[in-house]
């Protein structure tokens, strides 16, 4: 593997000319890997990760005559894959159907009461798990309750939390506003605190 | 006592914000004053912060960072723009 990259670095030095490069084949080749670990980090799989990229190229090499120099290959060429995730967000929301977080037996509705005061306690947690087997067991819990949300919410958290993608940007995936955005994690992190304080500091240990 | 400024469900709110972005001075104010008085709040702050921090030592970004694209799949990828070259 490390070998492999090695040829991709070499081959890499030999294209770089000053003229534009518009062999798709060497975009690929120079760009395959940095196009690749920027989607694997705001989708779910690999396997979709894999045909963003295929696609990005594919579009780019179509609007070849689009690419003015202005930026450099890498960042017009990552343009094209934000448009693509968006894209890739916007095909998925019909299938999500709108979930009502309230419903949901942790939902922020149930925990507050007409005065807007807790009526559902947060309950003392204890100590925080010390050793490295505990962590674990949790993060086990917490990917648990994660699949319990309605998908939007825990996929949102997972990008904010996991993969670090900064609000604005999670707000251009989603389509959003900002708003709505801050609410969906604020609602997710409701749910999840109290999936955890349910299962996890309440439960059979 | 009651808590003048925010309600708790409101404070739950703007903590959870405070995370995303930086909130305005008057409702950081808000949130101490409200932090002082009321416990629970307290609580529910600490945990949210305490979840954030598992899940920041447990980021799969490194993983990701030295990800790169199976040889099959730059394979499948070239086949295609290859096809499209054409």
């Amino acid at each position: 593997m490390i070998c492999y990259k090695k040829i991709m670095k070499t081959k890499g030095a030999m294209t770089t000319g000053k003229g534009k490069e518009t062999n798709p084949i060497t975009w690929l080749e120079k760009h395959g890997d940095t196009l690749y670990r920027f989607a694997r980090a705001r989708v779910k799989d690999s396997f979709t990760a894999e045909d963003l990229v295929q696609e990005t190229l594919l579009a780019a090499y179509r609007s070849r005559k689009k690419f003015s120099g202005r930026s450099t290959l890498k960042t017009w060429l990552i343009g094209i894959l934000r448009h693509k995730i968006v894209d890739y967000y916007r095909k998925q929301k019909p299938e999500q159907g709108e979930e009502n977080p309230d419903d949901f037996v942790y939902g922020s509705g149930n925990m507050f009461d007409a005065k807007e005061k807790w009526k559902v306690k947060p309950g003392d947690w204890g100590k925080d798990p010390e050793n490295e087997y505990e962590r674990k067991e949790l993060m086990t819990m917490i990917h648990a309750c994660l699949d319990e949300m309605p998908k939007k919410m825990s996929l949102a958290y997972t990008l904010r939390e996991l993969q670090g993608v900064s609000t604005d940007e999670l707000c251009e995936l989603f389509q959003t506003r900002k708003n709505n955005c801050w609410v969906i994690l604020y609602r997710a992190r409701m749910l999840l605190r109290r999936c955890l304080e349910i299962n996890w500091f309440q439960g059979p240990k | 006592m009651r808590h003048w400024i925010f309600s708790c469900k409101k404070i739950s709110l703007l903590i959870s914000e405070s995370m995303d972005r930086k909130l305005p001075l008057y409702r950081r104010l808000g949130i101490k004053l409200h932090l002082m008085m009321c416990y629970l709040c307290r609580r529910y702050k600490k945990q949210l912060l305490f979840i954030h921090s598992i899940l920041q030592t447990e980021r799969t970004i490194e993983e990701i960072d030295s990800a790169s694209l199976s040889p099959e799949a730059r394979e499948k990828i070239k086949k295609r723009l290859e096809q499209e070259k054409q």
